[in-house]
């Protein structure tokens, strides 16, 4: 082992590293630096279309905090983020074990089976708002094909939840399990050869060794789907507008229409950081999760 | 010379002087003023501006300016409009603009550029300012500013199926008790039917719903004060979410114009209480083309007071063209324009156009078209612009009145609950100016 | 000699029975979509849904002649294109660099512009690129998309860098090499499987987002998703358009998808590694 060498490279490694990461840092930074400020200096103000623009210092998360729809918002958002983060992991990681063990299937029709995703957010809601419309909606004629009553889908306060988070599921359950199968595609042959060798089920060898080792893909599957679920916005948007009543109104969704519809940005700005702030709170507890399970 | 030749000469003279006088007032207007500049305009890309900029091409030919347009569906060009507006920006010249949702708030935020002088002094002899419906310019202005040009006239309407009502042994609704008892019979006739269908969804009901709280003789405000609990207010909320609640289709609280008119369209609905724009996309496929009749919506207590409200088209105040931009919205309002719009199924904002013959042969072909520009002539004479609270908050005011409506719909709670609660909210929103 | 040949097959049965269902589940919808697109319009929303239907090619030819498709479509293509090739530019160095020294808050920054909501960025964004006039460039659209992508490519590689044992990169350090080089030479093609999914991503992600593209873009250079939008309005909303155009945007994410798929499948990826 080189001795002489190796002394001189902690300082020039530890600048290669910097320089590696740098340009994304910078980008970012310059990106969003603004826009972090600018709200946060609005969401120290009260300006809306009824009120002079005027520094009302911490009025806004006073009234945040006052506001019961602000809470019920938070109550929706983290309703549907945990309905739909569990059902999308289950449901992505069993459709990428399914997949990679059809090793036969064409490429064509494995990106089909991906392909929900990738349809827009307004046409994927559209879409399902004539599919599950209780009248004339193919959904509920399925339904009454094979006997079953009817459901009123997104038009009912109870299951509008549940609705949305099958939406959701069908279209990003996929997305998962492509993130999972580029994890399965990593994990080393060696490794299932020796369990082969030692006559283990096909059970034993998921649950004890490919599961193991696809957590970190799994965790990281979770982080990029919380980021998205917890500001819940484009389907409630195209459907239901965060009715019926209130009953689908995240907080993205409430933040949206104060800031765009009645036009009280300062109120918005402080909803929309207090959302960024749960969303951040979620990405660190996890980054922490995986943190532990990668090294 | 005889005395007659005197007089005809002198009169052919005068003839000749007052022809050479127009000749030159007509002249005076100089269409070219502002050739080689460009003009932006957003539009919310509906039936209006499209039949509108189908004529692109002649603005662009009689004044030389160019028109850049950009073109948006209603929410999303609202998004763009607030964000280009908050921002103090010059780059939208002309918008279009909802005075009954947002004109209050647009004008509080000093968005609008104040057309009145424009109207008077700049516009061309053929403009004929007075020719425009004077209640949609009254619900153009705010405190002294003309703050848009009107472009259409629309409003809820009901459409229903004559061969229907004629199985079940029912008449014409006149009054909004007949519509319940329709409703009623119908239901009993046949089970297959939606009786009747209109707005659910939260945001989208003030617009049906304000023309029954009208037609009932209920006001929203009272003294400055929300007057959703008086008497007419609570049979206004009771009438209209018993009507969704027992003859609506199921889910009903999702619905707008998209689910209504595909209802109505596929022959499920009996009864749709929907805009006057939503004709085309009900007729599309013909087969409600016989079996519709269309009328304002039945008397109340108070008679017909049908919602009347219009498009307009707007000069942003941040625009560095004022001038220029009139010019475009003059051409896009002024007669001319808008018969050659009228044809195109678009309801003009002006009582003469409607008279036109041209207008009138398209009109006639189809009895359903005669029907539609009967009830729209209604809307014209008799109509409110009033959707929700008159206040700069108008569009959460509107949320207040969706919400009670559904909490109706849904049995959430009882009438004198419902309103109670809507009016509190809705006096803490009066309360903030 | 290890799994008897008889629950081999029952397996391969069972994978197939449940790949078949789960096909069933996750294309309808889509294929209810693209038949529609071959519907006149006012049939899409007919009851009973119709499976049988003449199918006509009006909804395509009304988009292609009405809307400026073709020029929307470039439009797209430069903007996602150049988004997703800034995010892999970008992100793929500063993925290995935490992977590498685990320390994570670079990953974590960029997940920031993740984390708020869309609409937050939207007017700052204006004014700032109203100030320097690029309102309708394309750089300004890239720029913004790119703020989507970069963590996407981030966090996808993050642990298919750190599958790879460290082993190797020791092995090539003794040897002289610097660590960008052991990165562009090495590390790459070992990863080949996260960086065929952080470009479907990156892909997918950038060409569906309208809402930048709604306050940044104008008419030159409005994209496809923005303009899907003009086909539902009150009294203009024409399904069958829709449909159509639904269909032409999901074509390329699935083109491009197929295309990847041969570096998802092929698995260069550690095979050439033992022990």
């Amino acid at each position: 082992m080189a001795s002489v060498a190796n002394a001189a490279r902690p300082d020039r490694q530890r600048a290669e590293l910097a320089a590696l990461s740098a340009p994304a840092v910078l980008f970012t930074l310059a990106m969003i630096a603004f826009p972090v400020v600018y709200t946060v200096w609005l969401g120290f103000h009260a300006f809306s279309s009824t009120e002079r623009q005027s520094f009302v210092g911490l009025g806004n998360y006073s009234k945040l905090v006052a506001d019961g729809e602000f809470w019920h918002g938070l109550w929706v958002t983290l309703a549907l983020y945990a309905l739909s983060l569990v059902l999308q992991l289950v449901l992505g990681i069993w459709l990428a074990l399914l997949l990679f063990h059809a090793k036969r299937v064409p490429g064509f029709v494995r990106s089909l089976f991906i392909s929900p995703f990738m349809m827009p957010p307004v046409v994927a809601g559209l879409m399902w708002l004539v599919i599950l419309d209780p009248s004339i909606g193919a959904a509920n004629y399925l339904l009454q094909a094979v006997g079953l009553p009817p459901s009123e889908w997104l038009a009912s306060p109870i299951w509008v939840i549940p609705t949305v988070a099958l939406i959701d599921t069908w279209q990003w359950a996929p997305y998962v399990a492509l993130i999972v199968l580029g994890g399965l595609q990593s994990l080393p042959p060696s490794v299932y050869e020796a369990a082969q060798i030692d006559g283990a089920s096909a059970y034993t060898t998921f649950r004890r060794i490919t599961l193991p080792l696809l957590l970190p893909t799994i965790v990281t599957a979770t982080i990029l789907r919380s980021v998205d679920l917890l500001r819940f916005f484009d389907i409630i948007y195209i459907t239901t507008q965060g009715g019926p009543g209130n009953a689908s109104n995240t907080l993205n969704i409430y933040g949206f229409r104060v800031g765009f519809e009645f036009f009280n940005i300062g109120y918005a700005s402080a909803l929309m950081l207090t959302l960024t702030a749960v969303v951040f709170g979620a990405v660190l507890a996890f980054n922490r999760l995986r943190g532990a399970v990668a090294w | 010379m005889s005395k007659t030749s005197y007089a005809t000469r002198a009169a052919i003279t005068f003839v000749a002087l007052g022809a050479v006088t127009t000749a030159t007032h007509a002249a005076d207007f100089d269409w070219k003023k502002f050739q080689g500049k460009t003009v932006t305009f957003l539009a919310n890309n509906n039936p209006v501006s499209q039949a509108l900029l189908t004529y692109k091409g002649d603005f662009e030919k009689l004044t030389g300016i160019t028109l850049k347009v950009d073109g948006y569906q209603e929410q999303q060009m609202r998004q763009r409009l607030v964000t280009v507006m908050n921002a103090r920006s010059d780059e939208v010249d002309v918008f279009m603009s909802l005075p009954s949702r947002e004109g209050e708030q647009f004008a509080a935020a000093g968005w609008y550029a104040d057309l009145s002088a424009f109207s008077k002094n700049e516009a061309s002899k053929d403009y004929d300012l007075a020719g425009l419906s004077q209640a949609l310019l009254k619900a153009a202005t705010f405190g002294s500013k003309l703050t848009s040009m009107p472009m259409n006239i629309e409003g809820p309407i009901l459409y229903y199926r004559t061969d229907i009502f004629k199985k079940c042994g029912v008449e014409q609704p006149a009054t909004i008790k007949d519509v319940e008892a329709a409703a009623q019979k119908i239901k009993a006739c046949d089970s297959t039917i939606t009786p009747f269908v209109s707005r659910g969804l939260k945001p989208a009901v003030a617009y049906t719903f304000s023309n029954m709280l009208h037609n009932i003789g209920g006001s929203y405000m009272a003294n400055g004060k929300s007057n959703l609990c008086s008497a007419k207010g609570k049979e206004a909320l009771d009438t209209y979410s018993r009507l969704l609640r027992d003859y609506g289709p199921p889910g009903v609280v999702n619905y707008s114009f998209q689910q209504i008119s595909a209802l109505y369209r596929t022959g499920r609905a009996a009864m749709s209480f929907e805009s006057s724009n939503e004709l085309r996309t009900v007729m599309e496929g013909g087969e409600r083309l016989k079996d519709t009749a269309l009328v304002p919506f039945p008397a109340g207590d108070a008679g017909q007071v049908p919602t009347a409200i219009g498009w307009g088209m707007a000069v942003s105040a941040y625009s560095k063209q004022p001038d220029a931009a009139w010019y475009f919205v003059q051409w896009a309002t002024s007669p001319e324009i808008q018969k050659r719009m009228a044809v195109q199924g678009i309801a003009p904002p002006r009582p003469a156009v409607a008279n036109d013959p041209e207008y009138r042969k398209w009109i006639d072909e189809e009895p359903v078209r005669k029907q539609w520009q009967a009830a729209l002539d209604v809307l014209a004479t008799k109509g409110s612009s009033e959707v929700g609270y008159p206040i700069v908050a108008n569009p959460e005011s509107r949320d207040f009145i969706g919400q009670a409506v559904q909490d109706l719909i849904l049995k959430q709670k009882t009438i004198d609950q419902a309103c109670a609660d809507a009016d509190k909210g809705l006096d803490a929103l009066i309360a903030q100016k | 000699m290890n799994n008897t040949p008889l629950s081999e097959s029952w397996i391969n049965r069972l994978n197939f029975v449940q790949l078949v269902l789960a096909g069933i589940l996750v294309m309808s919808p889509t294929a209810w979509m693209v038949l529609s697109s071959f519907k006149p319009s006012f049939e899409v929303t007919a009851y009973p849904p119709t499976l049988f239907f003449s199918p006509t090619l009006e909804n395509y030819s009304q988009l292609i002649r009405t809307t400026p498709f073709f020029s929307y479509t470039i439009n797209s293509l430069i903007v996602t294109l150049g988004s997703a090739g800034l995010g892999l530019l970008f992100g793929i160095p500063a993925a290995f660099a935490v992977s590498w020294t685990r320390i994570s808050w670079p990953a974590v920054l960029t997940l920031a512009a993740r984390m708020a909501p869309g609409t937050l960025f939207l007017l700052p964004w204006y004014m700032m690129f109203r100030q320097v006039g690029m309102i309708g460039s394309y750089t300004a659209l890239i720029l913004s998309h790119a703020v989507i992508t970069l963590p996407i490519v981030i966090w996808v590689l993050l642990p298919s860098f750190d599958n790879v044992p460290r082993s190797i990169f020791e092995a090539a350090q003794v040897d002289g090499c610097s660590i960008t080089r052991i990165l562009w030479r090495i590390a790459l093609p070992l990863v080949g499987s996260g960086i065929a999914v952080a470009a479907i991503l990156s892909f997918v992600f950038s060409w569906n987002y309208f809402l930048f593209a709604l306050v940044l873009s104008n008419g030159d250079s409005k994209t496809l998703i923005a303009a899907a939008f003009n086909f539902v309005g009150e009294g203009s909303t024409q399904w069958g358009a829709l449909m159509a155009a639904a269909t032409l945007i999901a074509l390329p994410p699935l083109i491009l998808a197929s295309i990847v798929q041969r570096w998802l499948v092929s698995g260069l990826t550690l095979g050439a590694v033992k022990g």
